[in-house]
């Protein structure tokens, strides 16, 4: 099928932006469109305006207060690909890698993923597991959400109908961790059945968890932070022992639904499997 | 554009080198566009997804699947389509490598294909089969079973390096 | 007639050239069916029905018909002959001597998820579709019938007022019970396969306009041109007033073999007398389109202490969905394969097809001979495992041979390289690979299979081509042979150069024109290189005999001193170029073309008896494959390492085409055994997206080393036999074969998809 006919905008400012938005109220954000425009051609979106940011300058990866702001228009493949992102976010870089095709790679964009909120969207576990804000602008002007209150539902986040992301600022993750990323998928390019995204710190003795951070998706609404699983890792010696228990516990923590082409006790299963290599990789990488 | 939402926009754009200035409605895509108003037909409908991978073009250099792009957003961009790589009659050496290898079988994917895989070889990120079929992992193809495709594009490869 | 011409004049065959509609292909120039357009063209679609089994109550499509741009709107009672009607040949006493009906366009009733209800044509894409979403349909929702075994129960809700089952066929050969109550092992299990699309890359598309002296052509993506004569009892117009031309199609795998957009657009230039196209998109496809017939298949096998078969007990459940379509047909494949490549003295098949509210069920490689293969390989490998024989060896104990006969009562009178295909294969396996980390487990599986290729003999198949020179000396064929992406076309021009020893490069070909190319039957049943290339091989063969005495005359020789060869006749020293001799032929009135008819044997016609024997196809391609699986237990995913496939193809016409199709075959095999099915909740499908129906991809398909033998004695030209259905049937058993070595656990539901596998693996 074929999108159903939309008006257009293509603002020149965020302000522009954001006043379109607010008139219309049934209007939808255009970006890299790797999500939104299958969507219209599918049918499952439907908006009487979409708003094209395409001219708006939200793109880079920089180093500010001391965190890593990525602009929202950034896309995959630059975090993929990137230099200076690779180096900066090298968990970002590892899940870009399985976000789509490269055809979607080099379209789609960081923003506009976390603002679609699929929840089994790569990212929203590596922004979980980073921590910081997602800056938004509006008729208010600038807000930031910290992550952890962004993601609100099945491709609910907390933007409002006037609002775009602009920029990722994330928190860098303590010297010395190291990252791991984890995905289970139908086939390569698929959308995850389920993934985890890990970053771990080890205590000076090289062997004790100082502390673990664990991201799962494709098991919820939204993107989880699995706090059980963390803790039941702070402190402890690292070994596969703790990784059985930190696989046990993500696989508690979490209940996905029951779906026609996977079902629910499968997905946990999954989820806690993703986690535990995740955070092994994570190990291993760790200084 | 300022005022109320558009019905219509003005676009102007480059395809294989042919310059193209007319209007067009917003939510027409690019791959319709090409096909219906640029004459393109070498590019391909297969699922208007972002899936299958055989509407692949080149915008601005760079692959997309132009089912997942509006035209209105490649004003003022260029696009190419596989017809650019053989536009002196004469094939392109990765068209070459495709035809002498039998990868071709209904051919329905190649354009897309072809487009996909001098990507990934341009980029370098088709060092060894493994990594090239990860490359080409959007492009579907229901007939060939891929292993005279990725032979193919080996062999262009390696005669691109040689060279 | 002239039997098949088989000594080889100018080393075309069998040499790896390359298809001519390569060139086109890859530089895109190539015009499919929907990269058509004409002047004042409109475009059509359909509303479906979004209901699994409603009564239609009133159709309103007033506010569409004043839509402006819509041109018109159809419905059931604007269809001249709305009913078209399928014979379902074989054994339906039970249901009376049956013909089965489906609707161009929904009457009352509908019956499956996506059922077309109504047809609108419009100036735009935008103009259909918005045209589309004005039209009210009123549904009186009944229960859906979804399951083929209990729709065969006595109180089950109907799908046709006839009743569930669609057809039944019976093999009984021997005494079943008596063998097993001798048998020294009896293993029994139950083996399921889903429903599966086609998902050709290339969805259904078409134009259609009027032309000269009232006829409708309609250029659709189709594997069969003869169309033409449905189309006419559809729009009540005389034969020869309607024409089908095949383009080169973008896949067809039998999902073009029955009727997809071309009734919908000739009702529209009928009614319109404008061009029309339509598209339908890849959701329409994925949704109404005709899907594999899945099969409940159950099985017990007896043998003695050697491991030779005694008795097979077959039981096979097909769910044929809404209508019946090519189902009967497809079942029968499946009862006369049922008993697999090997001998078994006591064979009882009993095999139904069940309607249900899912999408019709039809044809699709393999057709039906390739499910059994999932079920009598599985009992092949219980067997073996029972007996602590070696599987391969177990088989080799068992292999049909020349001279053998079904238990249907089919001799096979050809070559049986079974014994040579899987020694190949065990050779061309290697050592067996090592997991690649810790807590991977590899395994091994192999498996052999028998599928036919020609149509079954009752239907007395027969081809036609035309072969003639122009004034220059080049060559023309003419043939209606629809050129799907196997190299149709091609093999048919390195066929005629060889016969006339002129270079490929000078040769054309047009096909798929039902008004301008003599008919050669379908592209299906694996049968165009078995027939086509016979009447192309025997219509040139007839062409150069007709021309060798004026070659003769022209070269002062004798007749049989004279070669076709190089553009041009040869004798000793003196050499003459095709242009020459057409001249003369000119002068002399003798006619420089030649018009041929290949038929093939035929047979008697299946009668309705309880049991049957008797001759059912020409002939079978066998195989053998064998696969190295690498599986994560903890993920259940399943990595295929690599596949050596070995088939017996006669003679490779052009290798690299051969070696082409059997590495698809194997990946759509594949991709059936691992990932791929339709899933449906109470009749309506879920499956409506690529994202959601997983064919392979460059990353799933693993390295695959085709192993080509050539016994020289198959059917078709130089001994050829078919080549396009055999390779899609042993992948699935070999991959069960595999995984149950790896992980010491046997799965029979296919597909074995991550989590099937991890259960298997805990």
């Amino acid at each position: 099928m074929i999108p159903r006919p939309f008006d257009y905008e293509r603002p020149r400012s965020l302000d522009e932006a954001a006043a379109l938005l607010a008139r219309s109220g049934d209007a939808k954000v255009l970006a890299g469109g790797q999500s939104l425009v299958p969507m219209l051609s599918l049918g499952l979106a439907r908006p009487q305006l979409i708003v094209d940011i395409g001219a708006l300058e939200l793109e880079g990866t920089d180093v500010a207060h001391g965190r890593i702001c990525v602009g929202a228009r950034t896309t995959h493949r630059e975090l993929e690909l990137g230099a200076q992102a690779r180096e900066l976010l090298p968990l970002a870089a590892e899940a870009a890698r399985h976000i789509g095709n490269p055809r979607v790679r080099n379209r789609g964009t960081f923003g506009g993923s976390l603002a679609h909120a699929d929840p089994a969207a790569e990212l929203g576990a590596v922004v979980l597991v980073h921590g910081g804000e997602i800056v938004v602008r509006g008729m208010a002007g600038e807000r930031r959400i910290p992550v952890e209150e962004f993601f609100l539902g099945y491709l609910e986040t907390a933007v409002g109908e006037d609002e775009l992301v602009v920029a990722v600022e994330l928190e860098r993750l303590p010297d010395g961790s190291g990252i791991g990323f984890e995905e289970a998928a139908g086939r390569a390019d698929d959308f995850a059945t389920a993934a985890a995204a890990a970053a771990l710190t080890l205590a000076e003795d090289g062997h004790t968890c100082a502390e673990a951070r664990i991201a799962v998706v494709g098991v919820a609404d939204r993107p989880l932070r699995i706090a059980q699983a963390e803790e039941a890792a702070r402190g402890e010696t690292f070994d596969q022992e703790l990784l059985r228990r930190v696989q046990t516990a993500v696989e508690e923590a979490v209940e996905p639904e029951d779906e026609a082409f996977v079902s629910a006790s499968f997905r946990k299963r999954l989820a806690g499997v993703c986690a535990r290599r995740a955070l092994e990789q994570a190990w291993r990488a760790a200084a | 554009m300022e005022g109320g939402g558009l019905k219509t926009c003005q676009l102007e754009l480059l395809v294989n080198g042919r310059r193209l200035r007319t209007s067009v409605e917003p939510h027409v895509t690019l791959l319709r566009f090409l096909r219906d108003e640029a004459g393109a037909t070498d590019v391909k409908y297969g699922c208007g997804e972002g899936v299958c991978g055989a509407c692949t073009v080149l915008l601005d250099g760079r692959t997309v699947n132009s089912c997942t792009v509006l035209a209105v957003q490649a004003g003022g961009a260029s696009v190419e389509t596989v017809t650019a790589l053989s536009r002196n009659g004469e094939l392109h050496p990765l068209q070459r490598a495709l035809v002498e290898r039998g990868a071709v079988q209904c051919g329905f994917c190649t354009p897309g294909m072809v487009l996909a895989a001098l990507e990934a070889v341009r980029l370098g990120l088709a060092g060894n089969a493994s990594e090239l079929r990860r490359s080409l992992a959007g492009n579907l193809c229901r007939c060939t079973g891929y292993g005279k495709i990725i032979d193919a594009v080996e062999v262009y490869r390696d005669e691109e390096a040689a060279a | 007639m002239t039997a098949p011409i088989r000594e080889r004049t100018a080393g075309i065959v069998g040499s790896e050239l390359v298809r001519h509609d390569a060139v086109e292909k890859v530089a895109g120039r190539t015009r499919y069916a929907a990269d058509y357009g004409l002047p004042g063209m409109l475009y059509a679609a359909l509303k479906r029905s979004e209901y699994a089994h409603a009564r239609l109550g009133r159709v309103d499509a007033s506010a569409a018909q004043a839509l402006p741009g819509v041109a018109c709107v159809l419905m059931a009672k604007d269809v001249p002959r709305n009913a078209v009607w399928v014979d379902v040949p074989g054994q339906t006493f039970q249901v009376g001597a049956l013909k089965a009906r489906a609707n161009v366009l929904a009457e009352d009733v509908v019956r499956y998820h996506g059922e077309p209800i109504a047809l609108v044509a419009a100036e735009s894409e935008d103009a259909a579709l918005a045209a589309l979403e004005l039209i009210e349909v009123e549904y009186d929702e009944q229960p859906a019938v979804t399951d083929p075994e209990a729709a065969l129960a006595p109180n089950a809700p109907l799908v046709h007022e006839a009743g569930n089952l669609l057809a039944s066929w019976q093999i009984h050969e021997g005494d079943v019970d008596a063998a097993f109550a001798a048998a020294h092992t009896v293993v029994e299990d139950t083996y399921r396969t889903p429903f599966i699309d086609h998902a050709y890359l290339e969805p259904e598309a078409g134009v259609a306009w009027p032309d000269a002296d009232g006829v409708i052509t309609v250029r659709a993506a189709t594997q069969v041109i003869e169309h033409f004569r449905d189309l006419a009892k559809i729009l009540r117009l005389p034969e020869n007033r309607v024409r089908v031309i095949a383009p080169y199609v973008g896949g067809g795998f039998g999902g073009k073999e029955d009727m997809t957009v071309e009734p919908f657009l000739a009702l529209v230039v009928l009614r319109t007398r404008r061009p029309v196209k339509m598209v339908w998109s890849r959701s329409e496809s994925l949704l109404a389109r005709q899907k594999r017939h899945p099969m409940v298949l159950r099985y017990r096998t007896g043998c003695d202490g050697d491991g030779r078969l005694l008795a097979q007990d077959i039981g096979i459940v097909a769910d044929g969905g809404a209508y019946a379509f090519l189902s009967a047909l497809v079942l029968l494949y499946a009862t006369t394969c049922a008993q697999g490549p090997y001998r078994c003295p006591n064979v009882r098949v009993d095999a139904r097809v069940v309607y249900t509210n899912h999408t019709p069920c039809s044809a699709m490689r393999g057709f039906g001979a390739m499910q059994v293969a999932l079920a009598y390989e599985g009992q092949m490998d219980r067997l073996a495992e029972r007996l602590g024989v070696d599987p391969l060896e177990l088989r080799r104990r068992n292999f049909l041979e020349q001279g053998d006969t079904l238990a249907v009562g089919q001799t096979l009178d050809t070559h049986v390289a079974l014994p040579e295909l899987a020694d190949r294969v065990e050779a061309g396996l290697g050592s067996r690979p090592e997991p690649s980390r810790p807590g991977r487990r590899v395994g091994r599986g192999v498996a052999c299979n028998l599928q036919p290729y020609g149509r079954c003999v009752w239907l007395n198949d027969w081809s036609s081509a035309w072969v003639g020179f122009e004034l220059d000396g080049t060559l023309v064929v003419r043939i209606g042979v629809p050129d799907i992406g196997g190299g149709q076309a091609s093999s048919l021009v390195q066929l005629a150069g060889d016969v006339l020893g002129i270079d490929p490069d000078r040769v054309v070909i047009h096909v798929g024109d039902s008004a301008l190319t003599p008919l050669t039957g379908t592209t299906t049943a694996t049968r165009q290189l078995y027939m086509s290339g016979n009447a192309v091989v025997q219509a040139a063969g007839e062409l150069r005999e007709q021309l060798r005495p004026l070659a003769a005359e022209l070269l002062e020789a004798e007749a049989d001193e004279v070669e076709f060869t190089g553009g041009g006749v040869r004798a000793g020293e003196r050499r003459a170029e095709f242009s020459e001799l057409v001249a003369a032929a000119a002068r002399r009135q003798v006619a420089w073309h030649r018009l041929s008819i290949f038929r093939a044997p035929g047979g008697d016609a299946w009668r309705s008896e309880t049991s049957w024997r008797g001759r059912v196809f020409p002939d079978f391609t066998y195989g053998c494959h064998a696969v190295d699986v690498e599986v994560d237990p903890e993920t259940g995913q399943v990595t295929v390492l690599r596949c050596v496939a070995a088939h017996d193809v006669g003679r490779a016409i052009n290798p690299q085409s051969v070696e082409g199709q059997i590495e698809g075959g194997v990946v759509m095999g594949l991709g059936y055994a691992l990932a791929e099915r339709v899933v449906y909740e109470d009749g309506v499908n879920l499956t409506g997206t690529f994202a959601q129906y997983l064919i392979p991809t460059a990353v799933e398909a693993p390295q695959i080393e085709p192993i080509v033998v050539e016994s020289g004695e198959g059917l078709g030209p130089y001994g050829a036999r078919g080549i396009g259905e055999p390779p899609i049937g042993p992948p699935a058993p070999a991959v069960a074969a595999a995984l149950a070595d790896a992980l010491g656990a046997r799965l029979t539901t296919l597909p074995f998809t991550p989590e099937r596998v991890a259960e298997a693996a805990a």
